[in-house]
């Protein structure tokens, strides 16, 4: 990934209002794992954090919002997230996510199992 | 303190059997658990009853038995199942007949029955039950109402637990959960009291983690390059205490890994909110759930908390939703991508010109968007892409629409750009089964069990 020069819009603001030093943009596959399932038209991914720290990451970073706009040609509903401290992992349940379910959808990812490692290419802004 | 060893001998129907048959032999354990059961696999059991009614459980289930009953019943392992599908009954008279064939005298059966509300659904109707989907929030069932095919409620463990205190040594469930497989023998071995919800819970839990196969031991797994002999697949084992810690673990010397990752990969796995995991025995709450590895191919599991179980249990209503027909073809260098929407364009105008009754339809161009749809990254150079195989997919409202479909792909053979190829003769239309998720209060769902000898 490229990285955001010091003189980009995002790290200025970050740097004038926190004094944080450069940011750069990350995909969040390089921080985090993650499986999906299933279960009607609702499909769930599981984000793992690979430390601690990653965790603290995803979890200010990775919000509902941001996980619906990813997902916003493909998801028509509600995308709710729960957070799984003792785990380091975020769970995202994504409504109207399947076309229909397993049985009558026309997609070959039939039961959103590509989901996760798809959630994993979601570009972040991190520290340098 | 007292503990029992329960393996996972199925996450599915088709899965592997020799991983089954290396826990029996090798496993050191008490029980083993079979899951057969998907959302889908109901209506398609029911189907096969509703065409010869000695049909309707798990084909599987007869050769299966075959390979594990014999030395499962000289070992002293106890199997619960719930390939009993939408006809437990006849799996139960057909493993009755094997076990005798096999020799095995004494063999005692349980079979659990209740799920099956088929024929109980204007009953339902008529106690003021409303069955609203609780995908869409659609509350009329009476636009699904005539298409119905199968109606299975999710039962819990209770008539598993009674057949193993009456001496079951195989159970033979219908749309049981699938961790009740699980939560009965814990119940039933370890003396947890059914309203004990933190045990309950516990039971619960464990059960998911290991109810998947492979699913907590490296399948489908972040860590599948760590994973030295693939095709070593190995099953999991949980030893569960009667203080309700658990470890996850497999039989020695058997293939791939249980680790920590491996089985948080399953704790993160389809279950909506980790607060509230909604089971037939119990709410689950794993949101302060410790995972740790104690050692090589142990993984301690505690924390887990429990709460009331649910006064509605889930029941899926399956009915018929038109058609699906599909097909693919491949086309290739120079232009692959060009010619590719080249076949797009011609076959939505062929079915446009065949003027056929499509509801939906949607064209993957497989190695470039087929399974990260429009989230997938287009290769930089588009000249460079070797091949690329067109699928389309397309719903219909007839048999023969659907059948056109695929009819029309393979007119691309001869009609369409140079070097259009790889024609397969394409999977038949499928009739396309609707699930309509809904609730009922448990009470109106009794089970029961009924034991048979051979």
């Amino acid at each position: 990934m490229a990285d955001i020069s010091p003189q980009g819009t995002g790290s200025d603001k970050m740097r004038n209002d926190g004094g944080i030093g450069a940011m750069k943009k990350i995909q969040l596959k390089e921080i985090a794992y993650a499986r999906s399932g299933d279960k009607g038209d609702v499909s769930d991914i599981g984000l793992m954090a690979k430390d601690d720290k990653a965790y603290r990451i995803i979890k200010e970073k990775v919000t509902a919002e941001k996980v619906k706009d990813h997902f916003r040609n493909i998801v028509k509903g509600d995308v709710v997230r729960y957070d799984m401290d003792t785990l380091n992992s975020l769970e995202f349940v994504m409504y109207k996510a399947l076309g229909g379910g397993a049985t009558r959808t026309l997609a070959m990812d039939q039961t959103g199992k590509a989901f996760g490692p798809n959630l994993l290419r979601m570009e972040i802004e991190v520290e340098d | 303190m007292k503990k029992i060893r329960l393996g996972c001998g199925s996450a599915s129907w088709g899965d592997m059997l020799d991983p089954a048959v290396e826990l029996v032999e090798k496993g050191e354990i008490d029980y083993l658990g079979f899951d057969h059961l998907a959302e889908l696999t109901m209506s398609i059991l029911q189907r096969m009853k509703n065409k010869d009614p000695k049909r309707g459980y798990i084909p599987d289930f007869i050769p299966w038995m075959e390979a594990i009953l014999p030395k499962a019943k000289q070992k002293g392992i106890r199997m619960c199942t719930n390939a009993g599908g939408a006809n437990p009954e006849q799996a139960a008279k057909d493993v009755l007949l094997l076990a005798k064939k096999l020799g095995l005298s004494g063999l005692k059966v349980g079979v659990v029955t209740g799920d099956d509300v088929f024929h109980r659904l204007e009953e339902f109707r008529k106690r003021g039950v409303k069955l609203p989907n609780l995908d869409t929030g659609e509350e009329d069932i009476d636009s699904i109402y005539d298409r119905i095919v199968a109606a299975h409620v999710y039962i819990g463990s209770e008539s598993i637990v009674e057949a193993l205190s009456k001496g079951a040594e195989l159970v033979i469930t219908g749309r049981a959960s699938d961790n009740a497989m699980y939560v009965g023998p814990m119940v039933y071995e370890l003396g947890w009291k059914m309203d004990d919800w933190e045990k309950m819970g516990t039971a619960v839990t464990v059960g998911h983690i290991i109810e998947c196969s492979a699913g907590c031991a490296g399948g489908m797994s972040n860590f599948w390059k760590e994973i030295k002999e693939p095709w070593r697949v190995a099953f999991p084992i949980a030893e569960m205490y009667q203080d309700g810690r658990a470890i996850i673990t497999k039989a020695d010397g058997s293939g791939r890994m249980v680790t920590e990752w491996t089985v948080k990969e399953h704790l993160v796995y389809e279950i909506h909110d980790p607060k509230k995991y909604l089971m037939p025995d119990a709410t689950a709450d794993f949101s302060k759930i410790r995972v740790r590895e104690v050692a090589k191919d142990r993984v301690e599991v505690t924390g887990i908390g429990g709460t009331k179980r649910p006064d509605n249990l889930k029941l899926t209503i399956g009915y018929k939703d038109g058609w699906i027909g599909e097909s693919e073809i491949s086309v290739c260098w120079p232009d692959a991508y060009e010619k590719a929407k080249f076949c797009e364009e011609f076959l939505r105008g062929r079915f446009k010109a065949r003027n056929l009754s499509i509801e939906d339809v949607r064209f993957d161009y497989i190695g470039i968007n087929s399974i990260h749809g429009p989230l997938s990254k287009m290769p930089e150079n588009r000249q460079d892409i070797n091949e690329v195989r067109v699928r389309v997919a397309a719903k219909t409202k007839t048999k023969e629409d659907a059948n056109q479909v695929r009819r029309e792909v393979t007119h691309l053979w001869t009609h369409g750009p140079v070097g259009t190829t790889a024609v397969i003769s394409p999977p038949p239309p499928r009739e396309v089964i609707g699930l309509w998720p809904t609730l009922v209060p448990r009470e109106l769902v009794p089970t029961k069990c009924e034991m048979m000898e051979v």
